[in-house]
């Protein structure tokens, strides 16, 4: 935890956000959360609250972008959920043939928390290679024991492995983005005067493919690609 | 057993086969030529058949030719038969046969010139034939004519299902055009009469009897009151065998579509067009083919169509609908998704929209299509995902939906169903409203504004945070890889460090057997020493532990208890020659005997000493 704020200092520049959201005062509280975020005080509960700001806002972009952050990092309730029904409802884009399904890598890793699934990995990885150790130490006659547990231990820590390298790939090459622009325009090529393919309004999640310059490649759900400017989107 | 007179068998076999010579011997020849059809039209093809029964090796067949006619095709073939009848010489026919498929070049009664043979000098001609040419086409011949054909087995069987789709599906009978007869392109409609918003599948196929290359541009035709649909478009050419007229070409699929007619009336597909490279590499030529037009004959739908109806709604469809939950708490979305799946123009129908009472909110639907053609025809489904948000607590419901449409097949309306959707909406934590009791005050309550969520809707922000730091996950922080790969390094220096451990004890047993050996001959130097002196008995008694040693350090085991023979069996099994044997044997012997008073004489003890020098010498 940084320690630019105490833990009362934190909560008590939460509370005062809060307070500015409930007499509507959006402005205030939006740099209040963001406040804490900048200083390492983030988490899902400050993300719901500043997306929840955004949206009474009427930022759809950054709405959408906070509230996906809270729900990557593990904060998924059903009040989380609500409001981003609410932002996508809002939202202009329409996109039509959008595959009902997600690729398998990807909706795995959603499934289950990287933490989680690392450590679980790290512990029974270890413990079973001690096991093992163990098992060449002691004498034949009592070696079972041992035995049965180190396999017991294999026997959850390959499965974690592969789910870890699952979590580790997604993270290096699946990049979801938030387009942050009222209107973003994809083009055919990454150059300003490229021709126009099709425009993007805010708040419609999105998949980075590449960069290049100030352009990213970017895909919508049902397939459809183009590049934007790198500043209309941001990563979630 | 011995087998009599079958030398004379062969003999007489042999002679009856060159008394039975060809006839052509004795220019006996038979020559004709028929047609399979005595009228035709000017479209028609027909075959001419030229029979020659006899004909020499080098006779030379001269065909009809004529400004009248176009060959699309010969072949010759070549019989032999013999036949053998009453005790009598066999008889052997030689009969070659020209078939030439021809079709006139104009209408009227022709003649197809008669065909000629020459054989050693003289010129045989066959008959002219008269045909009778009409315009247009007459159709095939019937089958009889063609000749040849065996009966049907499965003729008197039922017959087979029907496929459903296949019902009215006309089968092509494409006509070989002049001038292009050897490459041609060919549009074909799997049916021309169909009612608005049927689908017509139009196939482009391009007849060849050349080598293709590549077909460079395709110019699909200008449809014009059609809705279309890809159903195929190979990336690669891939023929398949065809018979047109009695004309054997390739087919190559260029393009298959399905096209949903959008209005009643005579529809016209224009020509399609494509460039076509033939041969390969510089023998290659590129040359353009236009295709026949088409025409679409589509019928409105029939009156009496149902409320709601669409002239897009033609096919087969089922109408379903599917709810997230239908038990939410206040301020919980719910999607409902209503499902169009069927057979028919997926992409153009409107499913119907979703509508419910003012205290559920119904966000605009996004559309998802899943089109899955199948044998040609386009089917799929579907989905309108809705939002519904209630506003209210209470027990609603959606009420049921209806698609009506027309369905071909059985050229009769009819309506795809659901089910109503009853939703009940329940307090949230925070027990914002109490359920109405009645269905009366439901009905009054949902029209009344209140229990609305605040924010527009929004959940409220929490109240109480746990801060958490940006951290990395775990696998990216610096100490994770080396703790994974720690254990495997640690078992693999366990491995090599055991495995060194026996390669050192290896080693240290050998020099152990090196040390002994070298205190052996240290030891048998100092017997040397007692050789000339007075104590005979320590001299033999020195020799035999020299020796002694010696042997449990090249044999690894004590030797001090072993006999005579075993002691033998072990120096062989080391691999000690006879000779060294039968000397250490000699030594051990002679030290017994010295130890208890023989061997006084220095020449013995010098022998003994050399035998045992010599039984330590040269075994490593």
């Amino acid at each position: 935890m940084s320690g630019y704020y105490t833990p009362e200092e934190a909560q008590d520049v939460f509370l005062k956000a809060n307070e500015a959201y409930a007499r509507e005062d959006y402005a205030e509280a939006q740099a209040g959360y963001e406040k804490l975020l900048s200083h390492g005080h983030g988490g899902p509960d400050v993300l719901y609250n500043l997306g929840t700001t955004h949206l009474a806002r009427g930022d759809l972009g950054r709405a959408v972008l906070a509230l996906e952050q809270a729900v990557k990092q593990g904060g998924r309730a059903p009040d989380l959920e609500a409001n981003l029904a609410v932002a996508r409802a809002r939202q202009v884009d329409k996109v039509v043939g959008a595959s009902a399904e997600e690729e398998f890598l990807p909706r795995v890793a959603a499934a289950t928390d990287g933490n989680v699934v690392a450590w679980t990995f790290l512990g029974t990885w270890v413990a079973a290679f001690v096991m093992v150790m163990l098992w060449r130490v002691l004498r034949p006659g009592r070696r079972t024991l041992v035995g049965i547990l180190a396999t017991l231990l294999f026997a959850v820590a390959i499965p974690s492995g592969l789910l870890l390298a699952t979590h580790a790939w997604v993270e290096e090459t699946v990049h979801e983005a938030v387009v942050l622009s009222p209107t973003l325009v994809a083009r055919e090529l990454p150059q300003p005067g490229a021709r126009s393919i099709f425009e993007v309004h805010a708040g419609l999640k999105v998949r980075l493919l590449e960069e290049t310059g100030r352009f990213v490649r970017i895909r919508l759900p049902n397939g459809l690609e183009g590049w934007a400017e790198r500043e209309g989107v941001a990563e979630i | 057993m011995r087998r009599t007179g079958s030398a004379n068998r062969a003999l007489l076999a042999v002679l009856a086969l060159l008394a039975t010579a060809p006839a052509w011997a004795n220019d006996d020849l038979d020559f004709y030529q028929t047609v399979d059809r005595e009228e035709v039209g000017s479209d028609d093809t027909f075959r001419l058949t030229v029979v020659v029964v006899d004909a020499p090796p080098n006779a030379q067949v001269q065909l009809p030719e004529s400004d009248d006619f176009e060959v699309l095709s010969s072949s010759r073939s070549s019989q032999r038969s013999i036949s053998l009848s009453g005790g009598g010489p066999a008889v052997i026919q030689d009969i070659t046969r020209y078939v030439l498929v021809m079709r006139a070049n104009r209408a009227g009664r022709l003649k197809i010139p008669p065909s000629q043979i020459t054989v050693r000098g003289k010129t045989y001609r066959t008959q002219p034939v008269e045909i009778s040419v009409r315009s247009g086409r007459l159709g095939t011949p019937p089958q009889a004519q063609s000749g040849g054909s065996l009966p049907d087995p499965f003729a008197s069987a039922p017959p087979s299902r029907r496929d459903p789709f296949e019902d009215d599906m006309m089968e092509d009978e494409p006509t070989i055009p002049r001038g292009d007869s050897d490459l041609f392109l060919r549009s074909s409609l799997d049916r021309d009469d169909v009612f608005v918003g049927e689908q017509v599948t139009l196939s482009l196929y391009i007849y060849s009897r050349v080598d293709l290359s590549s077909v460079d541009s395709v110019t699909m035709p200008k449809l014009e009151g059609f809705w279309t649909e890809e159903v195929e478009s190979p990336t690669q050419l891939s023929g398949e065998q065809r018979i047109v007229d009695g004309v054997p070409y390739r087919a190559y699929l260029l393009r298959r579509r399905a096209l949903f007619p959008v209005k009643p009336g005579t529809l016209t597909i224009t020509p399609a067009e494509a460039d076509i490279t033939t041969g390969f590499l510089f023998a290659g030529h590129r040359v353009h083919r236009v295709s026949n037009g088409l025409k679409v004959k589509v019928r409105p739908l029939p009156p009496g169509a149902p409320q709601g109806m669409s002239n897009a709604h033609v096919g087969s469809w089922r109408l379903s609908t599917e709810v997230s939950q239908t038990r939410v708490e206040l301020g919980q979305p719910v999607t409902v998704k209503v499902i169009l799946e069927g057979v028919g123009n997926v992409k153009n129908v409107t499913p119907p929209k979703l509508t419910g009472p003012a205290a559920l909110k119904i966000y605009d639907p996004t559309t998802t299509d899943k089109v899955a053609p199948q044998r040609n025809r386009v089917q799929g489904r579907r989905v309108m995902e809705y939002l519904v948000m209630p506003q209210r607590t209470g027990t609603f419901t959606l009420p049921a939906l209806e698609f009506p449409f027309f369905d071909p097949r059985a050229r009769a309306y009819d309506v795809a169903r659901t089910e109503p959707v009853t939703i009940t909406v329940e307090a949230g934590a925070g027990g914002v409203s109490s359920l109405p009791t009645s269905p009366s005050q439901v009905a009054d309550a949902a029209n009344e504004q209140k229990n609305v969520l605040t924010a527009g809707g929004l959940r409220p922000v929490r109240y109480q945070a746990r801060f958490v730091a940006p951290s990395e996950p775990p696998w990216k922080r610096g100490f994770f890889v080396p703790v994974v790969l720690a254990p495997l390094g640690l078992l693999l220096g366990v491995a090599l460090v055991g495995g060194l451990r026996g390669k050192l004890a290896t080693r240290s047993e050998a020099d152990r057997g090196r040390q002994q050996a070298k205190a052996a001959r240290k030891r048998l130097a100092e017997a040397e020493k007692l050789q000339g002196g007075t104590n005979v008995g320590a001299f033999y008694a020195e020799v035999e532990k020299a020796l002694h040693g010696f042997l449990e350090a090249r044999l690894g085991v004590p030797v001090g208890g072993l006999t005579r023979e075993v002691l033998a069996e072990r120096m062989a099994a080391a691999g000690a020659d006879a000779e060294r044997r039968s000397r250490v044997l000699f030594v051990l012997e002679a030290c017994d005997l010295g130890r208890y008073g023989g061997g006084g004489n220095p020449a013995e003890r010098q022998k003994v000493m050399d035998a045992a020098a010599a039984a330590m010498e040269g075994w490593a």
